[in-house]
């Protein structure tokens, strides 16, 4: 699903942000991208999902060799994938069925099939009732749900999350992880971005230990 | 592709509606920077207009020698027909001279009693093709009437002839120069106009290319938003010209009004009134496709 060789990642002001990363994701597993701040998780993060184009080194994701040169398909890339955020990126001006009509509009669903999709996936993380409620009267968990939602619009068989928990609260961050742990379950394949080393511990995934830059440990976190 | 177009229209109206002041002040920005454009566009019109009815008046006269034979003219008439750059010649006799002369000179036609129409000469009326009528054109037509020993003496208005035709000069690069200053400095402010439009609306671009909305369905309905707010401005900028244009006549003194009315001053044309509204059209595409090659991006 994931196979990034020899990835390197240095920024036009020479900081370097990964540093040989080689690492393989199968279909179907969850895995923690962890480490602290500044450690290239986001980076990494970025560059599966084709924000950033490495400086060296190969990436191929659910088939597509993104880092190839005349490589021009990064929305085709994104419809293979969903894509969560700690900053929930959701229009605040919006309900929450609008948020995720408006994503199913713009992807090419008809107005029908956008209609039907939108209270399918609400439904899929709790939130049918909330659907006509202004996302400025959610909390921040409901908000981070709706995100979620979201990025299952297109069913992805990958899911990359940016820290997601990073702003909620132990009870919250439980209701979300009980969220991405279903979908795991029914199949998707999650990468999930945290420094939270408590949340890595509550789950046994595998987990990626980035440290400036660098892959440092790969193993199984503490079985429950 | 008719499901694509319908969303293309239904999200660039939706992008008006929801970010309605932004659009409102492009609009404006396009119609003002327009109406300046349209403005110098009527000023030049007019000012063409007015200088074609001078330039109707540029002729040639050649007066014959006195005692030039009747059966000699005839030949000459024809020979001065010939000549490249004539479209007509028309023979004034003494006689038609001296009632010239008297019509002009309406209720003081006393003044030439006793005046026998012989001494003013006969002459030849020369209408020029109207490539022909402007300074250095005309001089190759007088140049081969020269050559005529029958003519004394050959009148075009040297200075008058002179004088228009670097007026007209003037106008038409004025034209050109100032309207193309002007066409960069719109396309400038529009494009940033467009930036700025976008710049507001970065989190809407950013969830489209985060959920993987194609480029075309990012792009295009942005592209139409252009196109219609290009049009919306350039119809207010004719519909502002136009007002202008009636209110100019409203508040001008009535001597130059009486003056005027022998100068037909004219609105555009339709044709330019169209060519306004594609030109309005182009440059809301325009700017909107310079501010896209920056805000959307893919990334």
């Amino acid at each position: 699903m994931i196979q990034m060789n020899h990835v390197f990642m240095t920024y036009p002001n020479q900081v370097s942000a990964l540093s040989d990363i080689t690492l393989e994701i199968s279909p179907g597993e969850f895995v923690f991208i962890a480490g602290p701040n500044g450690s290239g998780k986001t980076t990494l993060l970025r560059i599966l999902f084709g924000a950033e184009r490495p400086s060296r080194g190969e990436v191929v994701v659910n088939g597509m060799k993104i880092t190839e040169r005349r490589f021009n398909r990064v929305h085709s890339l994104r419809r293979t994938m969903g894509i969560v955020f700690q900053d929930v990126k959701l229009l605040r001006d919006r309900s929450v069925s609008e948020n995720i009509f408006f994503a199913l509009e713009v992807t090419g669903h008809s107005r029908t099939e956008a209609r039907r999709k939108t209270w399918e996936v609400l439904s899929r993380v709790g939130l049918q009732e909330r659907g006509r409620d202004s996302v400025l009267n959610l909390s921040f968990g409901e908000q981070q749900r709706v995100a979620i939602a979201r990025a299952l619009i297109n069913d992805p068989p990958l899911l990359l999350a940016d820290e997601p928990t990073g702003n909620l609260d132990a009870q919250v961050t439980t209701e979300v992880m009980e969220i991405f742990t279903s979908l795991h379950k029914k199949g998707t394949t999650v990468l999930f971005a945290t420094r939270d080393m408590d949340l890595i511990q509550r789950y046994p995934h595998r987990v990626v230990y980035l440290s400036e830059g660098k892959t440092v440990d790969v193993g199984k976190g503490i079985e429950r | 592709m008719i499901s694509f177009l319908h969303y293309v229209v239904r999200r660039a109206f939706q992008n008006i509606r929801n970010n309605l002041f932004p659009n409102l002040t492009t609009i404006g920005i396009i119609g003002i920077s327009i109406l300046i454009f349209s403005t110098l566009a009527l000023i030049s019109l007019n000012a063409s207009a007015f200088l074609k009815i001078w330039e109707e008046k540029i002729e040639v006269i050649a007066y014959l020698r006195k005692g030039t034979p009747l059966k000699e003219v005839e030949g000459l008439l024809e020979m001065a027909r010939q000549i490249e750059g004539v479209e007509g010649v028309k023979y004034v006799s003494p006689f038609d001279a001296m009632a010239f002369l008297e019509s002009k000179l309406g209720d003081q036609k006393n003044l030439l009693h006793g005046i026998w129409p012989t001494v003013l000469p006969p002459s030849f009326e020369i209408q020029l093709k109207r490539e022909y009528r402007n300074s250095i054109r005309i001089r190759e037509v007088v140049f081969r009437l020269k050559q005529f020993p029958q003519f004394e003496e050959i009148q075009y208005g040297q200075e008058w002839v002179e004088t228009f035709s670097a007026l007209a000069h003037i106008l038409w690069l004025t034209q050109w120069i100032l309207g193309g200053l002007f066409v960069v400095g719109i396309v400038f402010i529009t494009s940033n106009i467009f930036r700025l439009g976008l710049a507001a609306r970065h989190e809407e671009v950013e969830i489209m290319q985060l959920v993987g909305a194609s480029p075309a369905f990012i792009r295009i309905p942005f592209y139409l938003e252009g196109l219609l707010q290009g049009l919306l401005g350039g119809g207010l900028a004719i519909f502002l010209l136009y007002l202008l244009h009636k209110v100019f006549f409203l508040h001008i003194p009535l001597s130059i009004q009486a003056w005027l009315a022998r100068i037909p001053v004219q609105f555009l044309t339709p044709t330019m009134t169209l060519w306004i509204l594609i030109g309005g059209m182009g440059l809301g595409f325009f700017g909107s496709l310079v501010a896209s090659m920056r805000f959307l991006r893919y990334n």
